[in-house]
């Protein structure tokens, strides 16, 4: 069932909130203790949030289509009153006396907070392996990692513990839990959502946004959280578009690149052949794809990983010192971060302004490109390596290699499942378009997925 | 290549050296990306440190 379903069955007084909400914990029992999704969890909370929902349903009271339906955060949000870890020792007892402004909208929209996601380690990694909070396991194999930092968010849709589960992306986080657990994940244009109340990794590669069941879904919540907040600096004051797409929206006649460099290149070739199905797919939709070749996307990585090293270590500076209250990765990164010069980080700021200017040439020639999110499929916990082709690479420089230069760009990205491997691990699509055209990336992802091409 | 060890000294920033041995192939890999990347950066590009997307420039 999807939030849209849920909503449509609500109103019909098929199901209560209530009765979705049991339904919810009682998933979360049975199936936490197994992937570690949830760190915290707030039966009571959402038992009478649940019941709030029923009473102005039925009184007629709506707050659209979120309104009664089971949903998660993960723990990077703060939460006014509730435990918000980061999944960091430093934070362990962290209570705040805030909500994140995407904490605030939800509730606004009436939706049920059953609980709050397990995350790697300060949002600082991929593998969502906690040493503090506990290996977080992928649902679709318990041996495999379900990607991160958004980890729990990926276990907690994937099992269907909750409808939809916020994710933090600052170089993939949203999108490669998406791709490694086979769900849905949007990571908006930067200044689209709010990220008031979120503990920072990084100030300017930070983006807010669901992990779903549906591209609808991802599109619902949207909806739901975009807007302008003037608690955020980097808040964007462009208009709100409708991110719903209708059913049976066309996407006749989008143009739609298919990059003939750098991201089909040291794939599975399970990965290359599933997304260009997908473009396939698309073509026989309407849709015209193109080949274009693509800037620099290499360099823009590695443009992007100084910025974030910078950024992140001058976050976490204050507290370097305790070094045993950091797991290893971790503070390795914290450390490299601490002997950038400053004059590259400027200078890396300075290339992110012309890699800005180049890409946005792209849009003259196409509306969105499609690529794949990851290289290969979910990687077993524990690995530190993965073969692709006849090179051996680092598992978190492949799995951040195809998403983090958009979080550089701040453009829109749909991650969305797009078939299966020989061992049954999700495959990923991921759509990329133009600043602030979440509406046509969404529009082309839900138009795939009536279409079947999202299984 | 940079000699990191000399540079954390220098800054007085107390990382255990063999904390340092283990991230030295990471910075060095880093270097050599990015290092050849600043040589061609127009004088006058600023830097993007306040980061806003610009819509007008999707065309």
């Amino acid at each position: 069932m999807t939030i849209l379903e849920a909503a449509a069955a609500l109103r019909k007084r098929s199901v209560s909130s209530a009765e979705l909400t049991e339904a919810a914990l009682t998933s979360v029992r049975e199936l936490n203790p197994k992937f570690n999704a949830f760190i915290t969890v707030l039966e009571d909370a959402a038992r009478a949030q649940a019941k709030a929902a029923d009473a102005e349903l039925s009184k007629g009271t709506d707050r659209g289509p979120l309104h009664g339906v089971p949903i998660a955060v993960k723990d990077v949000f703060e939460t006014r009153g509730v435990l918000t870890t980061c999944g960091s020792a430093l934070f362990k007892d962290n209570i705040p006396t805030r909500d994140a402004a995407v904490v605030e909208k939800l509730a606004a929209a009436g939706a049920v907070l059953i609980g709050k996601t397990g995350m790697h380690e300060l949002a600082y990694g991929i593998t969502s392996n906690n040493p503090h909070f506990g290996t977080i396991r992928n649902p679709r194999d318990p041996d495999r990692i379900p990607g991160g930092s958004s980890g729990g968010s990926g276990a907690a849709v994937a099992s269907e513990m909750v409808f939809m589960a916020m994710g933090t992306d600052t170089g993939g986080s949203i999108r490669i839990p998406a791709a490694f657990c086979g769900t849905v994940g949007l990571k908006p244009t930067s200044g689209r959502v709010s990220r008031y109340g979120v503990m920072p990794l990084d100030f300017s590669l930070d983006h807010m946004g669901p992990l779903a069941r549906s591209v609808r879904d991802a599109a619902v919540t949207l909806q739901t959280l975009a807007g302008f907040d003037p608690r955020d600096e980097t808040s964007s004051r462009e208009a709100v578009d409708s991110y719903v797409p209708a059913d049976g929206s066309s996407i006749r006649g989008v143009r739609i690149g298919l990059p003939e460099n750098f991201y089909f290149d040291r794939l599975d070739p399970e990965v290359d052949a599933a997304v260009r199905r997908m473009a396939k797919n698309a073509e026989s939709l309407g849709a015209h794809v193109v080949p274009v070749r693509v800037p620099d996307i290499a360099s823009l990585n590695a443009v992007g990983r100084v910025i974030l090293l910078a950024e992140a270590s001058a976050v976490v500076e204050k507290y370097a010192g305790r070094r045993d209250q950091f797991g290893a990765d971790v503070m390795a990164l914290i450390d490299q971060g601490r002997l950038v010069a400053a004059t590259d980080y400027i200078n890396a700021q300075r290339l992110r302004r012309v890699m800005q200017r180049n890409f946005a040439q792209l849009w003259r020639r196409v509306d969105c490109l499609f690529t794949p999110t990851t290289p290969m499929g979910a990687p077993r916990i524990g690995e530190t390596t993965v073969q692709l082709g006849d090179q051996t690479e680092d598992v978190r420089l492949a799995s951040t290699r195809l998403v983090r230069g958009i979080n550089v760009l701040g453009l829109p990205a749909l991650s969305m499942p797009c078939g299966v491997d020989r061992r049954k691990l999700p495959l990923s699509l991921q759509i990329v378009g133009r600043p602030f055209d979440e509406a046509l990336v969404l529009r082309v992802g839900a138009a795939l997925e009536n279409a079947g091409s999202g299984a | 290549m940079k000699n990191w060890k000399k540079i954390a000294e220098a800054s007085q920033l107390p990382i255990p050296e063999p904390d340092l041995d283990r991230i030295t192939p990471s910075l060095d890999a880093l270097e050599a990306a990015f290092r050849p990347l600043t040589k061609d950066i127009p004088d006058d590009v600023e830097p993007a440190v306040s980061f806003f997307v610009f819509p007008e420039r999707a065309e």
